[in-house]
């Protein structure tokens, strides 16, 4: 857990250097610092395996399974501003695929394509039609896709195996390795996580990812630029429902069991909610997420389980009302509450975003913002 | 040809139900311009509410009312104390404190009352009457007939009166109405209070079919938002007749239609919508929506 | 007597300071024109007025100090607002746009006389009584804006750039209504506008704004064809 803080400094990118005192910001430009954090931290998670326990193990490996799950969610929601209701639903396809694939014999390769492959195709046609409709159609529409995923899959029982589900063991540490199955487990998850956070990493910082961006931001500017909404939409949709497909093969690798449970309509809700209390738009906050995901529910579980739903949604409007930025921003919240305590305010709760009127940011004379338009 | 009626009537008595919904959703975005996805799980709250009282020995009718007073107050204290900080931002981060508080409303009806099934009693005796020969349930009538009346009060009051003029106004152009001097915060909340009326009507009406649960209008949100997407969001009239529409074509799918079945009918205004999506992006009523800057 | 006082008053939008000292001041029955380029403060001075944008300074209505007040309360004390933009309410009619105006007023009868009133001011707005007000011509929207705010019984009128996008002897006809107005109401007035010499039909005395603040202020005989006029129109 030391080396937590070393782990953001790759990926807490430009912004920092407003927030954190300079000091932080210029030991983290150091060429020793921007390398070796990053290898300090593969060279402890390639370590982590071998010394947790059998119940650690497999706690940080669903972390990750979910973490995959919602950064996913992230690509469309937190970088690309549509709220999707329906991310589960990929996690339970691909999850359904895997043990499909593994249950007839095919070669895991291919497995793990397909796993990719149908998901992703899945989740162009939704958001073809979806996102032809602005606003907020796409969580109007994704919505369904649980509350119709779980009867489905309990329909297409000669697939799925019904309400029964379907188990799928796969993943066995290879001889002579002398690993244990968990430890090979996470360490597959670590891997293929891995690789599927890099590759969001260099996506979301790169041409799409900025196109992502300005369409969240405002789609008449997009257009103007000759940026189609429609297309990143359907596009960052399409790569969320990808990375939710391999989050389900994930989930086959260390659960090694799916029911049409797996995608109900609670857990979609409760994906969202992990995504946005560990920080929309951000790769620490997809693991945050991950965290939030498996860690939050164990607890209140064993508080009360009645508790749990109340307690999730408490936290998210909290969440909402104190923190927007989710856990990933709150040492930069935390710093500016200490930077302003001393000149009189004692609370670290930071303020509402100045842009909390829209539309009259710059302009001298704004006009009149009239709903007419979309009334 | 019996059966088929009797499809019919049902289907348009869960139609009301979920188009008492789906209006209440269209009221809150012309107010306040975002979906309330908590819409149901208030109107869960309410309907436990009622049942509460029920048990407690007050007559069911009375139960009710009070439940949909309770409902009018809970949607003007959640709109004053918790959707006011995200109406005028952005409108997925609104989304998404909706989404909490269904979580919220849900987790806090599972809490105090549990997650199992809880009888409800009837408004209406479980009998049939004899419709032009046709045999037909005196509660899917009497729930189509309430909830009709319900909304032709509604629109009364938006048509009718200043009260209601005054909501629109704010709909239409919150700077505006204020300049003219009406108490636009306050509309807003009785906006948010109406459409918890809507709700609460439309659950003490369901429950005692679908038994009481903190999720028992999980699925019917989903019916309700696949009504406004076919009816269009500016038009109540659309939302309602698409509302009907999935609910006699899903009762006449799973019993006619081999594969789709009971369990699967909650797919029918899914693949309606997929259809016209492609055909008709603006709904089937509505008006093609502008894109707000 | 000065019905309304604007002391030093300032305003900003978050990080950008619009009002920069704006003070001027309209006796009972006057009519008061804010000149100035486009970025001035014009519009801001007025929704500071209405409590639209959060100030400071001193605004003082009828002898009541109104900055700090919510727009629907500064309606409430007499002072009707005809945006920028026009404000209608594009789905209801044109009756129903009066109503609105009328919202605060209990007497029914006198809010019927009003709207009679309104559609002899402005004729074109007989005809389309039963429209929605989003298929009015400019124009017309203009006239239902003016028309809006009257129904509130106002003791004081602010008027955004009622000529704003409207062809010349549009624009003519709705200044010879709000002059017609003035002299059978009496309602004080407070006008920006762009057309400084349409504004001079209209008020007896005028503030010129630079970058938020006032630079210059005289009657309309002092200022017409004052150099500072044409500068601050032509932004030199």
């Amino acid at each position: 857990m030391a080396s937590s803080s070393k782990t953001s400094a790759p990926a807490a990118s430009a912004p920092t250097s407003s927030a954190a005192p300079s000091s932080a910001s210029s030991f983290r430009q150091r060429p020793w610092v921007r390398w070796g954090a990053p290898l300090l931290l593969l060279a402890g998670l390639a370590v982590l395996p071998l010394v947790g326990t059998e119940s650690f193990n497999d706690t940080l490996a669903r972390i990750g399974v979910f973490a995959v799950a919602v950064l996913g969610l992230n690509v469309v929601m937190g970088y690309t501003g549509q709220v999707s209701l329906g991310q589960i639903f990929f996690l339970g396809l691909g999850a359904y695929v895997t043990a499909y694939g593994v249950q007839s014999g095919w070669n895991i390769v291919l497995v793990f394509v397909l796993t990719c492959l149908i998901p992703a195709v899945a989740g162009l046609l939704v958001a073809l039609a979806a996102a032809r409709l602005g606003g907020l159609a796409i969580a109007m529409v994704t919505i369904a896709l649980p509350i119709v995923g779980v009867p489905l899959a309990k329909r297409l029982s000669d697939f799925t195996g019904g309400s029964q589900g379907m188990s799928a063991r796969f993943v066995e540490a290879p001889e002579g390795s002398g690993l244990y199955d968990d430890q090979w487990q996470l360490y597959l998850v670590l891997v293929i996580g891995g690789i599927v956070f890099l590759l969001t990493y260099f996506l979301v910082r790169g041409k799409y990812g900025r196109a992502f961006a300005i369409v969240k931001g405002n789609e008449n500017v997009a257009s103007s630029m000759g940026i189609s909404p429609y297309r990143y939409k359907v596009l960052a949709f399409t790569i969320a429902s990808l990375i939710g497909g391999v989050s389900g093969f994930l989930y086959m690798v260390v659960v090694q069991y799916t029911s049409p449970e797996t995608m109900s309509f609670g857990h979609s809700i409760e994906l969202l909610v992990a995504m946005v209390i560990g920080g929309a738009g951000s790769i620490v906050g997809s693991i945050l997420g991950g965290v939030f995901y498996v860690v939050v529910p164990d607890i209140t579980n064993a508080i009360d389980p009645s508790l749990t739903a109340l307690l999730q949604g408490a936290l998210l409007l909290a969440v909402l009302f104190v923190l927007p930025g989710g856990l990933v921003s709150l040492p930069r919240a935390v710093m500016r509450g200490l930077r302003r305590s001393p000149a009189g305010r004692g609370s670290a709760a930071p303020p509402t975003t100045p842009s909390s009127t829209p539309g009259s940011g710059t302009a001298a004379e704004p006009t009149e913002t009239e709903r007419q338009g979309s009334a | 040809m019996e059966k088929f009626v009797q499809l019919v009537v049902d289907g348009l008595s869960t139609g009301s139900v979920y188009a008492a919904l789906a209006l209440a959703i269209v009221l809150v975005h012309s107010a306040t311009g975002l979906i309330n996805f908590a819409q149901g799980g208030m109107a869960v709250l309410a309907a436990y509410v009622a049942w509460v009282l029920t048990n407690q020995g007050v007559p069911l009718v009375l139960a009710i009312l009070a439940s949909i007073l309770f409902s009018f107050l809970l949607g003007a204290v959640l709109e004053r104390f918790l959707m006011r900080r995200f109406e005028r931002g952005d409108p997925d981060t609104a989304v998404v404190v909706t989404i909490g508080l269904l979580t919220l409303v849900t987790g806090i009806a599972g809490w105090l009352w549990g997650y199992n099934n809880q009888q409800f009693p009837s408004l209406f005796p479980l009998d049939t009457v004899s419709v032009l020969g046709v045999s037909v349930s005196v509660r899917s009538i009497g729930t189509t007939v309430v909830i009709v009346v319900a909304m032709v009060a509604v629109q009364a009051l938006f048509v009718g009166t200043k009260l209601g003029l005054a909501l629109r106004a704010v709909a239409i152009n919150p700077q505006s109405a204020a300049y003219s001097g009406l108490p636009v915060e306050r509309l807003l909340m009785v906006g948010w209070g109406i459409a918890a009326v809507l709700g609460a009507v439309a659950g003490a009406l369901v429950a005692p079919q679908l038994t009481l649960t903190p999720g028992m209008l999980d699925n019917a949100l989903v019916y309700a938002l696949a009504a406004v997407i076919l009816g269009g969001l500016t038009s109540p009239v659309g939302v309602v007749v698409a509302a009907w529409l999935i609910g006699v074509l899903e009762n006449l799918a799973a019993v006619y239609v081999g594969f789709i079945g009971f369990d699967l009918k909650v797919a029918v205004p899914f693949i309606l919508i997929f259809v016209v999506l492609i055909v008709r992006p603006q709904g089937l009523f509505g008006r093609k929506t502008v894109v707000r800057v | 007597m000065t019905l309304l006082e604007l002391e030093d008053v300032t305003a900003s939008y978050g990080p950008v300071q619009v009002l920069d000292g704006v003070s001027l001041s309209v006796p009972e029955n006057g009519a008061f024109g804010i000149l100035g380029a486009n970025g001035a403060g014009k519009t801001t001075t007025l929704r500071a007025i209405s409590g639209a944008v959060r100030t400071g300074g001193r605004i003082v209505f009828d002898g009541k100090d109104i900055s700090g007040m919510r727009p629907d309360q500064v309606a409430a004390l007499g002072i009707a607002h005809v945006p920028e933009g026009r404000g209608s309410f594009g789905d209801l009619t044109v009756r129903e746009n009066l109503r609105v105006g009328a919202y605060l007023r209990k007497d029914r009868k006198g809010v019927d006389e009003d709207i009679d009133y309104c559609l002899d001011l402005f004729p074109n707005l007989q005809d389309r009584i039963r429209s929605n007000a989003s298929a009015l011509s400019g124009g017309e929207q203009q006239m239902l804006a003016v028309a809006r705010a009257i129904m509130s019984k106002p003791r004081m009128l602010l008027l955004d750039e009622a000529s704003l996008g409207l062809a010349p002897s549009t624009a003519k006809n709705v200044y010879d209504a709000i002059r017609r107005l003035r002299l059978e109401s009496g309602i004080a007035m407070v006008v920006v506008e762009q057309n400084a010499n349409l504004a001079f039909t209209l008020v007896d005395s005028a503030t010129v704004l630079e970058t938020g603040r006032s630079v210059l202020t005289g009657t309309s005989a002092e200022l017409k064809g004052m150099d500072e006029i044409r500068r601050a129109y032509l932004g030199g």
